[in-house]
């Protein structure tokens, strides 16, 4: 239906939307090649690249490479999406879909907690976990996404599910389904697309919570990829190139699990077999 | 189904009162919703509830975090409304900026995520790279590239001169370095954009195929379907983008540290220095549940105003 | 019904089988928290090595601040320590500056600071004034330290941190474009009219867009010009007292109004956007201003952004001196922690064995301990002697470091911020004064009560 034409200028207008986007990509990938001294320059390219940004920034710790962070970021991610995700959409579907006492009030009060500004409750949340003996683990970072994964992804899947017709479910009850089965065989596969959006926010925020990184892990071997990313930089002094470099890498997995987990929109609910 | 009546029913409210149809047996359902939502009942009650309660006590102490609480009743709410000029700056800072962010980026994610949204090839990549900005969220590398774009000899001044328009430092003007910082978090406008076209993803692809049948052209269809189909996805973002904004932090403190003179000291950086700069964490605590109120405040103003035009596939359209 | 039942278990079952999996995974480590028994890592590895096992053997935390460089020096003399003191392991943890002050309050307000800290004269009143940090008094630093630099670090007559190095401020300027243009380079002891003389002339000699100096407008600044002056520090007596000297308040900031006006200084949109050390917004990097101030710690990082063009010299005088030198990082021992007498030994070893001196090197400045910085001296590298020299010229004419005291943290950024709403000619500087000297006037009164 679309002509040539109009699918050209479709072309045309994403690719230079995206390189707009994209500057700074490109502008980081030159900064991280170049030397401390060019940087100031405002060339977007090195004259001779600095490969050894790479290199050395990888190796900079002289217990453990980058490799070893990257591998402890995944394991805590790993359990942060799986954990985030399906009990996310369980709250959610208690929530959209069933009526119990107090369902209102306790919606109320997921929201509540989503208005206070973390700053003021840092402080008494660390003390309670370093009585809990957790300090120092991964534990007080992925242990909250089993618990819903937080407020913001169970209004986002309550959302979703509202959007869903009823009477699938109905028809799915008169056939003597348990509400345990339509949350599995009817909500959980229609909401796929809100549930690949929850694994890809909960992976990429995760990954940038410095604050509660910097305060809960003390050991290098344990350190994520953004703890180690801050060693680059101390008061006065600061590895740039390194830093570039290694900062660029550490988008990497985000970006990668972005790419692929598209097709996920792409693919609609037109095929569950909806009726009109 | 093809004229899909939108606008109309089901606000929150009723959906709360009458969810299910069937009344069943009133025990069993009880048990099977909070068996549901006991993830997160228990999460709030192990892990959330106590650091709230004590952040709610603390804003009636004076409290350095280094030394223990001491009770001073409400003075820290007395002294925030009665002699506080940061307090009434930093807040009229933040309304501006969630006047301004919020339906801007509402407005512009729900554009592109409609042009992403079609089926073209190459278009996985296409929105790789447009989601990109928001991926690269607080990195120091974006405070270096924003200061390389709206710097004195900035990019943007330098396209500026080629019209031979004189610009100013952006950042580093109290008049602009607002609107800086609003234009950078509508660039990160990636996360809203996502929900978008799932939600965009979810329309049923039926209704539009009958509303072609019965002729009704592009805008009619955006009118009649995509928008009501989208509204609870949309009043999502509206209310998470005002949560988020009135707490936006990032983009200040690691570009402007609320500079120059204040202009861009939002909130919550406020806030943050208080607590940890400034070691008052009493009064810290008092700004935030000052905060919370407003943003609770309209959060219901918002819920209310949903029943006019958030559309809910699972309440309404359909004869009982 | 039956059916009903069984996926009901089975939901509870899976929730529960991905908190267990979450604890699981996530206690990888030795999971048993801050105690201080979770000897970690390598460093308490090297005790293994030791000949004997000691009756009850202790850990001691240690945490610092800094680059990796420093980071590895530490840890290994860390081992060293263990290696000579059988029975001693040490849990370190280490991170950069910024992180490093935003954990420290948490981790105060959870009573688990480790036994050992590094310290920063801009922090140490406040974590001194609420009763954080244990007197180190007793620590016996004859033959190690200067007994007047040990005099000059007490607050309240005792002594809370264990000096590491010798810092001083000095300024540093641009050699290089300085000589191009033919300006005459600064000298050392210069006056506070000889600096602002220099200034007025090197405008004329330099090209449109450069500045010979920067604008100022913080309280550090201006305390160093007010002191030099002979008058009293703007605080004083922890606080108790404060002094904001009018005239010359006016004269200072009078002097800046003018030269913003003769673009001597940079104009106020230019020099809010200045990032010292960033190796595009830095003043002096970026080749916009001549001169900035460096202190010994700092000026390598500059040297490292402008190679071989850096030259110093010490701050402007008055009539009684100008700048500093003295040491502002150390070591103190946690009011909290259950090996004091552990602590200060270590501490004492620190900055006194040979050995320790060789590890640690220069990763924390011009070592204290003359001995120690004698053996490093033929290791210094150029930009390690930058900061020598400038320590070298203060010296002399230094008047002591004045930091903020406890409590006035917000009172210094207030400052700041209404000198900067003066040089964006927002107010005036009679006004600005007013509303500085008001709250001052009152914090003092606070802290005097």
């Amino acid at each position: 239906m679309t002509t040539l034409r109009g699918k050209l200028s479709n072309h045309l207008f994403l690719t230079v939307f995206s390189l707009l986007m994209l500057y700074p990509v490109i502008w980081w990938v030159g900064a991280s090649l170049k030397k401390t001294v060019e940087l100031g320059l405002p060339t977007i390219w090195p004259s001779t690249p600095m490969w050894e940004n790479y290199s050395k920034g990888w190796h900079f710790s002289g217990d453990y490479t980058f490799a070893h962070f990257f591998g402890n970021t995944l394991l805590m991610e790993l359990g942060n999406v799986a954990g985030g995700v399906f009990t996310a959409a369980l709250v959610a579907y208690g929530f959209s879909r069933l009526q119990f006492k107090l369902r209102a009030f306790w919606f109320l009060i997921l929201l509540l907690t989503m208005m206070l500004p973390g700053q003021v409750t840092v402080v008494p949340q660390y003390i309670l976990f370093n009585k809990l003996g957790w300090v120092d683990s991964y534990v007080p970072l992925v242990l909250p996404h089993f618990f819903g994964g937080g407020a913001f992804f169970v209004f986002l899947l309550v959302q979703f599910i509202r959007g869903i017709p009823r009477d699938l479910d109905e028809a799915a009850k008169i056939d003597g389904t348990s509400v345990y089965g339509i949350f599995f065989r009817i909500i959980l596969p229609l909401i796929k697309p809100a549930l690949v959006t929850v694994a890809i926010f909960t992976f990429i925020w995760s990954w940038d919570d410095f604050f509660a990184q910097v305060l809960y892990i003390s050991s290098v071997d344990k350190f994520t990829v953004g703890l180690a990313l801050r060693m680059f930089i101390d008061q006065f002094d600061i590895q740039w190139g390194q830093l570039l470099a290694m900062s660029l890498l550490s988008i990497t997995p985000s970006v990668i699990i972005f790419l692929f987990a598209q097709k996920y929109f792409v693919e609609g609910i037109a095929t569950t077999g909806l009726k009109g | 189904m093809g004229t899909a009546e939108p606008l109309s029913q089901a606000g929150y409210a009723e959906a709360v009162k009458a969810p299910g149809r069937k009344r069943k047996n009133k025990g069993e359902t009880n048990l099977a919703g909070y068996l549901f939502i006991s993830p997160w009942l228990l999460g709030f009650f192990l892990l959330t509830l106590w650091p709230i309660a004590q952040s709610f006590y603390l804003s009636f102490t004076d409290y350095s975090l280094l030394e223990a609480p001491v009770w001073t009743g409400t003075s820290n709410y007395a002294n925030i409304f009665s002699n506080d000029a940061t307090f009434t700056k930093s807040l009229s800072v933040t309304f501006v900026f969630v006047l301004i962010s919020v339906p801007l980026k509402l407005f512009f994610s729900l554009m592109v995520a409609i042009a992403l949204s079609r089926n073209i090839r190459g278009m996985n990549l296409y929105r790789t790279a447009i989601y990109f900005p928001s991926l690269i969220g607080g990195s120091i590398a974006v405070a270096a590239l924003w200061r390389n774009m709206f710097g004195l000899d900035g990019y943007v001044n330098q396209v500026l001169a080629w019209f031979g328009i004189q610009g100013v430092g952006w950042i580093t003007n109290p008049d602009t370095s607002l609107g800086t910082l609003i234009l950078l978090n509508t660039w990160q406008f990636g996360s809203t954009m996502v929900i978008f076209l799932a939600g965009l993803k979810q329309i049923p692809q039926e209704l539009y195929e009958s509303a072609s049948v019965d002729g009704a052209g592009r805008f009619r269809k955006f009118v009649r379907i995509t928008l009501p189909m989208l509204s609870p996805v949309m009043f999502f973002n509206l209310v998470l983008g005002v949560i988020g904004s009135f707490q936006t932090f990032t983009s200040a403190f690691i570009i402007t540290k609320g500079g120059p003179i204040n202009s861009t000291y939002v909130y919550a950086l406020f806030l943050y220095d208080k607590a940890f700069k400034h070691y008052q964490m009493g009064y810290a605590s008092a700004l935030a549940w000052i905060l919370l109120g407003i943003v609770a405040a309209l959060t219901v103003l918002n819920f209310l105003a949903s029943r006019y035009w958030v559309f809910y596939e699972s309440d309404g359209g359909k004869a009982k | 019904m039956r059916k009903k039942r069984s996926s009901v278990l089975a939901l509870t079952g899976l929730t529960l089988l991905l908190a267990a999996t979450a604890c699981s995974n996530s206690g990888g480590g030795n999971g048993n928290g801050n105690g201080n028994d979770g000897g970690s890592g390598n460093v308490a590895g090297a005790n293994e090595g030791g000949e004997t096992k000691a009756a009850d053997p202790i850990t001691l935390g240690m945490m610092w601040w800094g680059t990796d460089e420093r980071h590895e020096a530490t840890k290994n003399a860390l081992a060293l320590y263990a290696k000579q003191n059988a029975g001693v392991a040490f849990k370190p943890e280490f991170m950069a500056w910024d992180a490093y002050w935003q954990k420290l309050p948490t981790l105060a307000a959870s009573k688990t600071i480790p036994d050992v800290l590094q310290m920063d004269a801009a922090y140490i009143q406040e974590y001194v004034a609420r009763g954080q940090l244990e007197d180190l008094s007793d620590i016996d630093l004859s033959g190690i330290v200067d007994p007047n630099v040990v005099e000059n670090l007490k607050i309240g007559g005792k002594l809370y941190g264990i000096p590491l190095s010798q810092n001083a401020q000095g300024i540093a300027f641009n050699k290089a474009e300085l000589e191009q243009y033919g300006i005459a380079l600064p000298q050392k002891n210069w006056t506070y009219d000889e600096y602002f003389q220099w200034a007025r002339d090197a405008r004329a000699k330099l090209p449109e867009g450069k500045y010979p100096i920067g604008d100022s407008t913080d309280w550090g600044g201006y305390n160093m010009y007010q002191t030099s002056m002979g008058k009293d520090p703007v605080m004083a007596d922890g606080g108790k007292k404060f002094t904001l000297d009018k005239d010359l308040f006016m004269t200072y900031y009078k002097t800046y109004e003018e030269f913003r006006k003769a673009k001597i200084v940079p104009p106020a949109e230019k020099g809010a956007a200045f990032l010292e050390n960033d190796p595009q917004a830095d003043p002096m990097a970026s080749g916009v201003v001549m001169t900035r101030g460096a202190t010994t710690g700092s000026v390598s990082a500059l040297e490292q952004l402008m190679p071989g063009k850096v030259g110093v010299v010490n701050m402007p005088t008055g009539p009684s001196g100008g700048g500093w030198a003295q040491s502002t990082i150390f070591l103190s021992v946690s009011a909290n922690s259950k090996h004091k007498d552990e602590a200060k030994r270590f501490l004492r070893w620190f900055i006194t064995d040979k050995e320790a001196g060789k590890t640690l090197g220069l990763t924390r400045g011009i070592p204290i301990n003359p001995d120690i910085y004698k053996d490093l001296e033929p290791t210094l590298a150029e930009k390690d002697k930058l900061g020598k020299e400038i320590y070298d010229l203060s010296v002399e004419k230094a008047l002591p470091f004045y930091s903020a005291a406890a409590g006035f943290s917000e009172w210094v950024d207030t400052y700041n911020k209404e000198m900067q709403a003066v040089t964006y000619g927002q107010q005036s500087i009679e006004d600005a004064y007013d509303k500085i000297n008001k709250m001052g006037t009152e914090l003092a009164a606070k802290a005097g009560s």
